[in-house]
């Protein structure tokens, strides 16, 4: 996973926040908000569920900051936090999840070149559940098929079969399917 | 070989070599229909990637910070008041067991009864566990303020154990009563707001 979010002074930072720096802490919270919002909402349903993980998120940060020891980027060690609290907040829910209902309700919303085709943010936002977590989690964050099913309490395979549903669905939606002779 | 589907696509992007990836490999090398359909695949995902990040339309440092305040008071307190409130109840029963008159009787039965019901909604709080849950600003602000007034009541609680014991009974039981009145707004605030948002 690449660190694109880099907290600047970060040792001083992390030093205060683990002695309960209020000041400390809002830096933390500063330099990850956006990502991990972003992250939350891209995987949660709706809105204010975004914003219940990010909260919860930061809220098991400054609990826990004192557990970070360094082995890995705090920005890695902050997204594992918010991906497992976004991947809860969507088995609490149990949004039905199902491919007819999908197929049923998420119809092309814009006509081009005589096919029927949506952009790419309508496309994900179409997604089944699951399926967009597993292409966000893989091919945006970068996990790897075998976290992204330990954070999900599934298999490898399940994993690998939503990430290609979920790219069958995208190219149909997003009008690439081209046929090959 | 017929075309790859996209499940081999996708898998020859994965690192490492799975059973059959040689295969899918030699295909795509000589197949430009599949090459073109690897370089969709790929241009899908760099769109992804620089999908523009969406930012959350409120700030939640308020409501993170003043949950994690409460949070660490509620753990500073609860060391504190394990010690001194279990030394409270010790004496308070010692003291209770020795009385006789029927006025101090009727007073210890009081705080004991009193003392139960501060203990039930602790247990109802302790399972509700409001510490690992999202509590929203003004929730975590009223909360954080009933806690505070529940520690000055304990703080209050080991002075009066200190006091003669002639004088003692009568102020503890309002102490008590005084923090189970609080408990059980405590107790609303979490479990109203709880329900409210259908946990």
């Amino acid at each position: 996973m690449n660190d694109a979010y880099v907290l600047s002074d970060s040792e001083v930072v992390l030093s205060r926040a683990r002695a309960g720096d209020a000041a400390a802490l809002e830096r933390v919270y500063r330099a990850y908000e956006t990502p991990v919002y972003n992250l939350a909402r891209r995987i949660c349903r709706t809105v204010e569920d975004a914003e219940d993980v990010l909260q919860e998120t930061f809220f098991e940060v400054c609990r826990s900051i004192g557990q970070y020891r360094g082995d890995g980027s705090l920005w890695g060690w902050v997204r594992s936090i918010a991906a497992s609290k976004a991947l809860m907040r969507l088995r609490r829910n149990k949004y039905r999840d199902t491919d007819e209902l999908d197929e049923e309700f998420h119809r092309p919303t814009m006509k081009v070149d005589g096919g029927l085709r949506m952009d790419l943010e309508a496309a994900l936002e179409r997604l089944p559940e699951t399926s967009r977590a597993v292409v966000w989690l893989h091919d945006v964050e970068g996990y790897t098929h075998e976290e992204i099913a330990g954070m999900m309490g599934k298999t490898v395979s399940f994993s690998k079969s939503q990430l290609a549903r979920a790219h069958t669905r995208l190219r149909r939606w997003l009008g690439e399917e081209e046929a090959r002779a | 070989m017929s075309h790859l589907s996209l499940d081999q696509l996708v898998a020859l992007r994965e690192p490492g070599a799975e059973p059959g990836t040689a295969t899918a490999r030699e295909h795509l090398a000589g197949c430009a229909a599949c090459q073109a359909e690897l370089r969709r695949l790929e241009q899908r995902v760099a769109r992804l990637k620089a999908l523009p990040a969406l930012r959350p339309a409120r700030d939640q440092w308020a409501a993170v910070n003043s949950r994690a305040t409460a949070a660490r008071r509620v753990r500073r307190l609860r060391w504190a008041a394990v010690g001194g409130l279990a030394a409270a109840a010790a004496l308070t029963l010692v003291v209770l067991q020795r009385r006789t008159e029927t006025a101090q009787v009727t007073t210890a039965v009081a705080i004991d009864d009193v003392m139960a019901r501060s203990n039930q909604l602790e247990r109802v709080l302790e399972a509700y566990n409001p510490d690992a849950r999202v509590t929203d600003g003004v929730t975590a602000r009223v909360a954080g303020e009933l806690e505070d007034r529940i520690a000055v009541l304990d703080r209050e609680l080991n002075t009066v154990q200190m006091q003669d014991a002639r004088n003692r009974d009568a102020a503890l039981l309002r102490l008590w009563q005084e923090r189970v009145g609080l408990l059980d707004a405590l107790v609303d605030v979490h479990l109203t707001r709880a329900s409210n948002v259908g946990f």
